[in-house]
């Protein structure tokens, strides 16, 4: 018997990144735009989206795919916002999405109808940060109901994302949380990083937020 | 958290490289970065159940833990049978 070494040297991810640079070359045949919403559960993915999809769901053609350990409640939340298919992932149990899933979802999607995807991935702050899923955008909530030093617990989240929206403002006069600091511990993980403050409930800051939106999907590309 | 899924990949990508071979294999090597937010000791026994069945059955993993956010499958090692010598 003799023992061979094989050299491999393949990242272990390096299947997902494939899938996912298959999802962003299919998005980009039909002028689709994608965003990865992710964030830790409760923070408010599914109720920024709510308002999202009442205000531009129609004008932005927006589709979304909504990933949950378990239930397809938020796209039954999120349906009756627009008339547009939302596509429920059920990862049964998985903590995050992946670019397979991702792929699938496409497939009950009508592309030729939809200028922006948004993803909503499953509520957790360590996974979704290691799978590319074929977005453009990576964009993490943080919620003033968190701790200010969620940045530095989960630095990985927070160096991928491109913006961070932080959420419920509104309730920043009855909980303990000091934003300045907590924007000091984002630009400390990842200097590039752009904000937006947001109140879904009020409505403060979500112009700004309908505004980043459409400056991601850019002008309408005839196809 | 995902370190199921991930074990499971790292069986993928071993199969892919066996090919048709009937060696067995004994070893397979895996760096986690100490960045990479795997958890090692939750791989390794996920790999451990992943490696209970063909055609890894009874592969070791041999975990490193280099700095950085690297995580890939270094090597692998395999037992021939030499056979009858020329």
């Amino acid at each position: 018997m003799t023992v061979r070494r094989i050299e491999v040297r393949e990242r272990v991810m390096a299947r997902n990144d494939e899938l996912a640079a298959q999802v962003r070359e299919r998005l980009a045949r039909h002028h689709v735009t994608a965003i990865n919403l992710m964030s830790s559960p409760g923070s408010g993915k599914t109720t920024l989206l709510e308002r999202t999809l009442s205000v531009l769901g129609e004008a932005l053609e927006i589709a979304v795919v909504a990933g949950d350990c378990q239930t397809q409640n938020d796209a039954d939340r999120l349906a009756e916002h627009t008339g547009r298919l939302v596509q429920a992932v059920v990862t049964g149990g998985a903590c995050h999405l992946d670019a397979l899933q991702v792929n699938e979802a496409l497939d009950n999607l009508d592309l030729d109808r939809t200028r922006l995807l948004i993803i909503e991935n499953v509520g957790n702050l360590v996974c979704p940060a290691s799978w590319d899923l074929g977005e453009q955008v990576r964009v993490v909530l943080f919620a003033v109901t968190e701790g200010e030093d969620k940045p530095l617990k989960y630095p990985k989240m927070f160096e991928k994302a491109d913006w961070v929206v932080l959420t419920k403002t509104d309730l920043l006069p009855y909980v303990p949380f000091d934003e300045e600091r907590a924007l000091r511990y984002c630009r400390q993980v990842n200097p590039k990083l752009q904000f937006i403050q947001v109140s879904a409930m009020n409505g403060h800051g979500m112009a700004e937020w309908f505004n980043f939106v459409r400056q991601t999907v850019g002008p309408l590309v005839s196809a | 958290m995902h370190e199921l899924s991930l074990a499971i990949e790292i069986g993928r990508l071993v199969e892919e490289k066996l090919g048709e071979s009937v060696a067995r294999c004994v070893t397979v090597g895996v760096e986690v970065g100490t960045q990479s937010g795997v958890e090692p000791s939750a791989l390794e026994f996920c790999l451990e159940a992943v490696f209970s069945h063909p055609p890894w059955t009874g592969a070791k993993p041999a975990i490193t833990r280099p700095d950085g956010d690297i995580f890939q499958v270094s090597y692998f090692e395999i037992e021939d049978d030499d056979g009858p010598q020329d």
